[in-house]
């Protein structure tokens, strides 16, 4: 059965039910959201609560986590002082047009949600805020997966939609201790893990500006990364409408957004 | 010039086991730095003086390079120096009467000085760590899956991980191996295999057991209070 998974979609409704909308056409029901559902984008109560009507199972992101515990981020995951003044204003303004009821349902999200060998997590199943990037040293990759007790890591927080397939792999270790005066040598074969990125619906960062996603068949185990074009215009107007800074809406329309990309994608915060 | 480290770890308050490692480093050749990582106090004795030795060591001793350990966290936790929670991890596995032992064991007025000693050194190509990059209280071993220790070095962006949590003393060297990844995006696809880098992770000991490192021929020595000291017999490259 084919599965959709979907991240990301920072409080782009545009983007979110142009998304739905494909879907919805290739006849899949089953929806999985790997969080951040709201943050820096203008419609984060309709986003919530049109994520609430169809009852789309998800995992509470980092920008979720931060609305309701506070800014919990340190300023280590931004680049510069100029992105992290942005970022806590979209901050406030989130915080200040969400209703009750839609910050309640971001309490009550779960960091990951499991099914069977199968984890779906914001960041990484260490935290909401830990970047898992196409190019993060494999072995510590595989790692990630492996902790986690999966065989397919479904993440978001990149913005970056991609498949990877760790295999093939071995470690020589030799060790001596002081019961043992001839070196001790074996080998450790690895297993064969999958972590999957379905980047971003509402704020890509990929190159293009349209809205990504993944679909997912659990027989097959096939991944498809899927781009929908939407309305970017109508996002950037409510952008500017809500008096939100206007870079918001200028990244949006240029489909790459460089300002609050993290320099040490590897950090984990740990405030 | 011969150059090593002397790395020793869990003495919780033994002031007689630290003085005896003391007059054993001053027999050892070439020792230039002594790193302390950390559990330099605990429950079961008064800690007061081995603290005022390290914070105050005489002319003729090697000078402790001191960090702190999964005791200290638990002793600043528990007074309120460290975040906003309790010792609770030390309560969970101990119970009470241990952190209030801890409590007692060590005068407030060394809680500044602990407070700040730092999480851990880098030091030529090497992390000297309590426990590891993750966690004050990860418990590396020679059994722990290579490769959570290789991602413990890639945090640190290390070649060589010192470490005393578990209290073992073992060389645990990464020689060979690799991994492939396949990665597909919107643009394509692309593949590469990753090579395990020769790096190593290496426990210290506790206590009275210690390990000295020579930086020059990467040889690690795993000692005990009054062994004798042999560059060929525990010597290990």
């Amino acid at each position: 059965m084919k599965h959709a998974i979907i991240s990301c979609l920072h409080a782009n409704l545009a983007a979110v039910k142009a998304v739905l909308n494909d879907i919805d056409q290739k006849g899949i029901s089953d929806i999985t959201c790997l969080g951040d559902l709201v943050g820096y984008g203008p419609q984060p109560n309709e986003v919530v609560d049109l994520v609430r009507e169809r009852d789309i199972a998800s995992c509470q992101g980092c920008w979720d986590e931060d609305i309701i515990e506070g800014l919990n981020a340190c300023e280590c995951s931004y680049p510069s002082q100029l992105a992290e003044k942005r970022g806590h204003l979209a901050h406030e303004w989130t915080a200040e047009q969400l209703t009750d009821i839609n910050k309640d349902f971001l309490a009550s999200l779960p960091t990951s949600i499991r099914r069977d060998r199968i984890l779906f997590v914001h960041g990484s199943p260490n935290s909401q805020h830990e970047y898992l990037l196409p190019d993060m040293n494999a072995f510590a990759a595989l790692e990630r997966v492996e902790k986690a007790g999966a065989d397919t890591l479904f993440c978001g927080h990149t913005h970056q939609p991609y498949v990877r397939e760790l295999k093939n792999g071995s470690i020589r270790v030799r060790l001596q201790n002081t019961s043992n005066h001839n070196a001790e040598e074996k080998e450790i074969n690895l297993p064969m893990r999958k972590i999957v990125n379905a980047g971003s619906v509402g704020e890509p960062r990929h190159g293009s500006t349209n809205a990504t996603y993944v679909i997912h068949d659990d027989v097959t185990g096939e991944v498809e990364i899927k781009e929908v074009a939407y309305d970017i215009g109508l996002t950037c107007q409510a952008i500017i409408d809500a008096g939100l800074p206007r870079i918001f809406a200028w990244r949006l329309s240029h489909g790459f957004e460089f300002a609050e990309q993290a320099e040490d994608a590897s950090h984990v915060c740990e405030r | 010039m011969i150059e090593r480290w002397a790395l020793v770890s869990g003495l919780k308050g033994d002031l007689e086991t630290y003085e005896l490692i003391q007059r054993d480093l001053k027999k050892a050749r070439g020792v230039t730095a002594l790193f302390v990582l950390g559990d330099m106090v605990g429950p079961e004795r008064n800690c007061d003086a081995l603290l005022n030795r390290l914070q105050n060591p005489r002319r003729d001793e090697l000078q402790p390079q001191c960090i702190y350990g999964w005791w200290e966290e638990q002793l600043l936790t528990e007074q309120g120096l460290r975040g906003q929670q309790k010792a609770d991890a030390l309560r969970l596995n101990q119970g009470q009467e241990a952190v209030t032992a801890l409590l007692n064991a060590v005068d407030t007025y060394h809680l500044k000085w602990l407070s700040s000693l730092q999480f851990g050194f880098i030091e030529l190509d090497c992390g000297l760590i309590h426990g590891s990059s993750a966690d004050i209280g990860d418990n590396l071993t020679p059994e722990t899956s290579p490769l959570i220790l290789i991602d413990r070095l890639t945090r640190l962006d290390v070649n060589r991980l010192f470490t005393a949590h578990s209290t073992k003393q073992f060389h645990l060297e990464l020689t060979g191996g690799g991994l492939d990844s396949q990665v597909k995006d919107l643009n394509g696809e692309s593949q590469y295999q990753q090579k395990v880098s020769k790096q190593s992770i290496i426990g210290i000991g506790a206590g009275a057991n210690y390990t000295i490192y020579d930086i020059g021929s990467d040889e690690t020595h795993f000692l005990t209070v009054g062994g004798q000291y042999n560059t060929k017999g525990k010597g290990f490259a």
